[in-house]
């Protein structure tokens, strides 16, 4: 590996632990910011298939498929005083681990993959909720910062054992 | 004459069908707690309800091929569906009839043959069994095979919609629908619809009851629990929800019409087909029509929602199933419909607005499962029984049913009563009674 894509991975990590710490402050203002317009946010449904036949996802079916004004009614409507399903906010701890650098144009775009482990508390409740799975996530450099312009989480369940996806994964 | 300190594990079957009898009144609206948290009750539930009733399935368009299948599970138990190379479609206990082993463990496929991983029986999507491996070397005796096919489950379909029943002795389909087809019509046979994608799925700390009480008669939440739809201006106001009728038939079923709108909430371009698949009373109500919102009871629920997303108005068509796990956990299965020759781009905007508001991340469906997890737990353990908790489904008591609506059943004339769960309930009771 050379340091350039040494030095790259690390700036990536840093980009998703702290995108990771936003949304666990719940800072969704902070962490919408660090989207770029021609944003796709996509989780498939992940489906049992027999033998080790590929994709194991849906192509047609998804549990987010939201473009950059979707997911900013999403953020919006966490404002109002009525978006129940997180009041009280959840408490979440995003692990992101596995980061590995796919592909890289300096100051241009990249891709970048990482495992996902999101722990979810709600209110009083001693159940805790744990999804995880997989990211592709694509960047793109813009007035001196990386943008996230496409995301890709392959959730490791079948049957999200979640009550909802009210937060972001 | 209510019993304290009551224990409905410690009764017989026969002393807890009298305690239903002397503490459920849906004909007055007093419908107590303990329904949605005692595992006695939901015991009897599986037996009296599940196993004795029509419960979805899926759609046909989900196996739209010869020797495609879905496993699906029926009443608690994985039953495989499958078309046959006859092209008739078959409900298979998935289950080999030689020592018990799942068959299938794929969502969904296209095979003509199962073969059991535990010791290579073969079994045709017929049900039958055609294969035995070293059969006459280990057996001796030439086995006769047709004793040994597949349980099957008796399968029916309406529209599209497949219903199974393990109760042999239950009425047909299109009866236990009855007069409720007219309904069903509009929402899944208005014109050739698909199911796009495979099922979303997700799990909630929930009774299966409070989800289809919530579709088959509560407009009334919507106000409160999806304030914040009205506030992001995707509908017009708080109370938008009232307007139109609450309309339901025998067996518990029971549907919100939303209406009237002056928007045409479907493609312009099928407007002919439509009419082809409806009567001309039916294709009114659709075209004024703002939402629906029922309940085929045991637990299918669907909807037809219109919302404004990104300065647009658009329909998406969804339906659900409430699958029981245990007392206080349900899986929800949520699937998309869509008119199969609607535009590609409709086609794409609806399901986008389907995921936006009534998937697993769908900023309506949320809402619900918070309150749904709430409820399920207040209603938990004995403190319910002991304290004889009952809640309050008066609403529209006072009111008389209208007679000028086109379509059958007993309808009222705004949403917010709970006349459907009132009877939703009291289906439910004669069932767990009988």
């Amino acid at each position: 590996m050379t340091i350039e894509k040494m030095l790259a991975t690390y700036e990536f990590e840093q980009w998703l632990y702290q995108e990771a710490k936003l949304l666990d402050d719940i800072d969704f203002d902070g962490w919408f910011s660090l989207m770029h317009p021609s944003l796709k946010y996509q989780m498939p449904v992940r489906v049992n298939k027999e033998g080790t036949e590929r994709p194991d996802y849906a192509l047609d079916m998804y549990a987010f498929d939201d473009d950059i004004e979707l997911l900013k009614i999403r953020v919006d409507r966490l404002k109002t005083d009525y978006a129940w399903a997180e009041i009280p906010p959840s408490r979440t701890r995003r692990l992101v681990n596995n980061v590995r650098l796919i592909d890289y144009k300096p100051n241009e775009k990249a891709v970048v993959n990482s495992y996902l482990m999101i722990y979810r508390s709600r209110s009083t409740d001693i159940h805790h909720d744990l999804i995880s799975g997989e990211r592709l996530d694509e960047f793109i450099f813009e007035n001196g910062e990386w943008k996230l312009s496409k995301r890709f989480f392959i959730v490791d369940q079948t049957t999200i054992n979640t009550r909802n996806l009210a937060i972001f994964v | 004459m209510y019993k304290t300190n009551i224990n409905l594990e410690e009764m017989s079957q026969k002393e807890a069908i009298e305690y239903l009898n002397e503490t459920v009144k849906p004909d007055t609206g007093a419908i107590p707690a303990y329904l949605l948290g005692d595992p006695t009750i939901y015991d009897l539930e599986h037996k009296k309800v599940f196993l004795k009733t029509w419960v979805f399935i899926g759609h046909e368009s989900e196996i739209p091929n010869k020797n495609d299948f879905i496993t699906r599970d029926v009443s608690g138990y994985s039953v495989i569906i499958s078309r046959g190379a006859d092209n008739q479609i078959r409900g298979l206990y998935n289950m080999c009839t030689h020592r018990g082993m799942k068959l299938c463990r794929a969502d969904a496929g296209n095979k003509s043959l199962f073969t059991c991983p535990y010791h290579g029986f073969n079994f045709k999507n017929n049900g039958d069994c055609v294969g035995i491996p070293l059969q006459k070397d280990i057996y001796g005796v030439d086995l006769d095979k047709s004793q040994l096919g597949l349980h099957k489950i008796r399968v029916e379909s309406y529209k599209g919609l497949i219903f199974g029943t393990w109760n042999d002795e239950v009425e047909s389909l299109d009866a236990f629908l009855g007069d409720f087809k007219w309904y069903i019509d509009i929402f899944a046979g208005r014109a050739e619809m698909e199911v796009m994608g495979p099922p979303q799925r997700f799990v909630i700390h929930s009774n299966w009851k409070i989800g289809a009480d919530n579709f088959v008669g509560d407009s009334y939440h919507t106000m409160v629990t999806h304030g914040s739809i009205a506030k992001l201006g995707m509908v017009p106001s708080a109370t938008y929800s009232k307007k139109g009728y609450q309309i339901h038939t025998n067996n518990g079923h029971g549907l919100n019409l939303g209406t009237p709108n002056p928007d045409f909430a479907f493609p312009e371009e099928l407007k002919d087909e439509y009419k082809a698949n409806l009567t001309e009373e039916q294709y009114e109500v659709l075209s004024n029509l703002k939402n629906m919102i029922g309940n085929i009871f045991p637990n299918l629920s669907f909807l037809i929602s219109h919302t404004k997303i990104k300065g647009q108005l658009i329909s998406n068509t969804s339906m659900r199933i409430w699958r029981p796990i245990s007392v206080d956990k349900m899986e929800v299965i949520t699937w998309f419909l869509v008119e199969k020759n609607a535009p590609e781009d409709w086609k794409r905007r609806s399901r986008e607005s389907f995921i936006l508001t009534f998937s697993p991340s769908g900023i309506f469906e949320q809402d619900d499962t918070e309150v749904f997890t709430d409820i399920t737990a207040a209603a938990s353990g004995t403190m319910p029984l002991v304290k004889q908790l009952t809640f309050n489904y008066t609403m529209g008591l006072h009111r008389k049913p209208v007679t000028e609506f086109v379509g059958p059943g007993v309808v009222y004339d705004d949403k917010f009563t709970e006349a459907n769960q009132r009877n939703f309930y009291r289906y439910w009771l004669d069932l767990m009674t009988k």
